[in-house]
């Protein structure tokens, strides 16, 4: 199989990842739980996991919590900042992790930036949203549907300028774009661990500059006596057992990404897009392709893009297509009733890759 | 040869003093506190042998990483300390 949909998670996941997720159930019991043997081997591989992420995004381990995905994380930085009436500024290319959290704790959304790959245009009404006034901001580095990758260090530094706090869905950009936690400045940073970092499914993390409200109430394995969450991190947001095998993999994808560096890998999932992007243009498909791409791009043919997708998945070329759960993405670029068919590459991005997408596009155009 | 256990909020907490301790030469035991030393319930603790407090204590404060108790152990008891 010729595996184009890494933004819904990276498929296979390298062999160092199922051989850490694999050891980690057999010598790893439950961290923080108990003083023996086991029950430290599984703290250490949580720790691990905790020093690579701080390692890669410029934070301390204890700002780095073990979610279950990105989505879980986004729930916990929108639930710990915002309430009923809040009003929350947020890109037109936002994913439903980030707008349904919102409509579900009644905040009232703003919307910056229709334009597909127009920075100008996103920046000129984040500006003027942020002066009429908000309470926060939510907002992705990258779309999940068309890759494009939003000017958040701008966004960023605007926020910080009018004393904004902010969020940061980094769920199509960890691992292959910086993310410096640091240097943004961000409350909450949210990110899967099973896409470009490439560690199993079911994980993910949360960077945190705050020290959050829990989303879950439980045992930490500490401080056992009192009758509230403990105030510090990652404790505070983690009530329950961790995946710790999860932890074990995740730690282990990370490693890879640093020695490959997320630069190299950018570089490469961007050349593979933009060649794929030139050779369906060429094939008279419609193509959204811009100057701030990552690693994504969509297009769309005259037959329905499920079916395209299905005629490629019967060939063996695995892409997504619909709406991607990002109604508003789709909204902003006019694409909603029609959908797209979405490819993204992964670590492994090679031409032989895009050679045999084209190849069976060729072949059998429209399903 | 002084023995002195440093006692955390929690796990995470004890696993960066260790990582901070270690990285300038200090090597620190991790293990489960006694149950005697933390009213609000289950702690961990850094064992150290034979090493200097002071210096360690030091090198928790310039790596942020923060600790509850220090204690010292005497005739075979542990006697909390102020540092």
């Amino acid at each position: 199989m010729i595996y184009l949909d890494n933004g819904a998670t990276s498929f296979p996941k390298p062999p160092q990842v199922v051989r850490a997720a694999e050891e980690a159930m057999v010598r790893a019991a439950n961290p923080g739980r108990g003083g023996y043997k086991a029950a430290m081997a599984a703290a250490e591989i949580v720790f691990d996991c905790r020093e690579q992420a701080a390692a890669l995004f410029s934070c301390k381990p204890e700002q780095v919590v073990l979610t279950a995905n990105c989505t879980h994380g986004l729930n916990i930085a929108i639930g710990s900042l915002f309430g009923d009436g809040s009003r929350v500024l947020i890109s037109g290319f936002e994913h439903n992790a980030v707008t349904r959290p919102l409509y579900a704790r009644g905040c009232k959304v703003k919307i910056a930036g229709r334009r597909l790959f127009c920075w100008e245009e996103l920046l000129d009404s984040f500006r003027r949203e942020l002066r009429q006034g908000v309470d926060g901001a939510v907002f992705t580095h990258v779309s999940n549907v068309f890759g494009y990758i939003l000017p958040v260090k701008e966004m960023a530094a605007e926020c910080r300028a009018a004393g904004v706090p902010f969020v940061l869905d980094a769920a199509q950009s960890a691992g292959s774009l910086p993310v410096d936690f640091g240097a943004l400045g961000a409350e909450f940073i949210a990110m899967p661990g099973h896409k470009g970092l490439l560690g199993p499914q079911g994980t993910g993390l949360l960077l945190c500059g705050d020290p959050g409200k829990p989303l879950l109430f439980g045992g930490t394995g500490t401080l056992s006596r009192e009758k509230t969450m403990p105030e510090d991190l990652p404790e505070r947001l983690e009530a329950g057992t961790v995946n710790v095998p999860g932890a074990a993999g995740l730690a282990a994808g990370i490693r890879l990404v640093r020695s490959l560096t997320p630069e190299k890998i950018f570089a490469r999932g961007h050349g593979q897009t933009m060649a794929c992007g030139r050779a369906l243009e060429e094939m008279g498909y419609r193509v959204f392709t811009g100057p701030h791409q990552a690693m994504t791009l969509s297009f769309q043919g005259k037959a329905d893009c499920e079916e395209i997708a299905e005629a490629l998945g019967s060939r063996g070329i695995a892409v997504r297509a619909g709406l991607h759960c990002a109604p508003l993405a789709h909204e902003s670029a006019g694409t909603l009733e029609k959908g797209t068919v979405r490819i993204s590459f992964g670590h492994d991005a090679s031409p032989a890759q895009t050679n045999a997408l084209l190849r069976v596009l060729r072949e059998k155009p429209e399903g | 040869m002084k023995q002195y256990l440093i006692t955390f909020r929690s796990v995470t907490y004890a696993q960066r003093g260790e990582r901070s301790l270690g990285g300038r030469g200090i090597s620190g035991s991790l293990s489960r506190t006694p149950k005697w030393m933390e009213q609000q319930g289950c702690g961990y603790g850094l064992t150290l042998r034979g090493a200097n407090i002071y210096r360690a204590v030091d090198a928790l404060r310039q790596d942020g990483v923060s600790w509850r108790r220090v204690y010292v152990l005497e005739n075979g008891k542990y006697q909390e300390i102020a540092l």
